[in-house]
């Protein structure tokens, strides 16, 4: 029990500006994803969305994910989870005036090759399977979490929800669902109560999973 | 008309984003870059004229600014999160490469 609680996000955000390449790829989104463009829009969505998927794509994961999956203690509701929760600028690229349906932004996901690809490896990747030690049908975090990252700039992209315990969405909800409402909360479950992607990110926060981490080797 | 010299050199120091300055209230942290050292050497017939007719009071009562050891590139950008949960970028904030000018 050390006397001043670590914030772990805020030292993942200090590690980040003093790495030469995650100091420039994060202002790289963090300009777009701020500029105002007009009197009725915040930024310009698509530049900021392009922006965070070169973010992850470029900066090792090292860095990206030490931001992004840092682990703060379930207690925090303010310092170290909103920071969590701001690492994606969400006021740009996640809010949006009206809550779409969860079908619906699945279905313009998928006329959108890169989000189609995206979903496609998320659920291959962040699978879970009760009776695994992991969590996971495939036991291999680095995946999920490569995958749930990805999803991040597409129209999908998920963010952090204010509850103590991980959990997280993209911004739609299954109002409205009709006849469709099972299938529209196995897909909102499947981010919000998925114990694969959560042990995932848990097990990466706390450092339990680095083995994992460790630049392959040359061949 | 940039001329590198060996007394002119690019240096760095860790800093907190509050050591600058500006106004800023986060933890967050940076490298800041910066040009330093004597720039003799670079010295031109210009800068020797200037030297004697300043000493010889030839010239108005402010001398006129000599070589400088100044950046001549910038490095990226600076961006951070401020204890009201409000982004910041700084621009041009941080020495890239260094001439004497």
């Amino acid at each position: 029990p050390a006397m001043t609680r670590e914030n772990n996000c805020l030292n993942a955000a200090k590690a980040c500006n003093l790495n030469d390449t995650c100091k420039k790829y994060r202002s790289a989104y963090i300009s777009p994803c701020t500029s105002r463009v007009s009197s009725a829009e915040v930024c310009n969505k698509r530049k900021c969305h392009k922006a965070l998927r070169q973010f992850f794509d470029k900066v090792p994961p090292k860095h990206s994910y030490g931001m992004l999956f840092c682990s703060c203690p379930p207690s925090d509701q303010s310092a170290c989870s909103e920071r969590r929760r701001q690492t994606i600028v969400p006021v740009c690229s996640y809010d949006e005036k009206q809550k779409p349906n969860c079908l619906e932004l699945q279905a313009s996901c998928k006329t959108n090759y890169i989000c189609r690809s995206r979903l496609a490896d998320f659920f291959a990747n962040c699978q879970p399977e009760p009776r695994s030690l992991s969590g996971c049908l495939k036991e291999n975090y680095a995946d999920c979490l490569l995958a749930y990252s990805g999803l991040i700039g597409t129209i999908l992209t998920p963010n952090y929800l204010r509850t103590p315990k991980i959990s997280v969405s993209p911004f739609c909800d299954c109002s409205s669902s009709g006849n469709n409402k099972d299938e529209c909360d196995k897909f909102t479950e499947f981010f919000a109560e998925n114990t694969c992607l959560r042990n995932a990110i848990q097990a990466f926060g706390n450092g339990t999973d680095v083995g994992v981490w460790q630049p392959m080797p040359p061949p | 008309i940039a001329v590198t010299t060996r007394g002119c050199l690019l240096k760095e120091v860790h800093l907190n984003v509050t050591d600058l300055g500006l106004g800023y209230r986060t933890k967050e942290e940076l490298i800041f870059r910066y040009c330093s050292g004597p720039c003799v050497e670079a010295e031109t017939n210009y800068d020797k004229i200037l030297n004697n007719l300043t000493h010889n009071r030839k010239l108005d009562k402010e001398a006129p600014s000599r070589t400088c050891c100044r950046p001549v590139a910038f490095d990226d950008d600076l961006s951070f999160l401020d204890d009201d949960v409000v982004y910041h970028t700084l621009k041009k904030h941080s020495a890239r490469r260094c001439a004497c000018v």
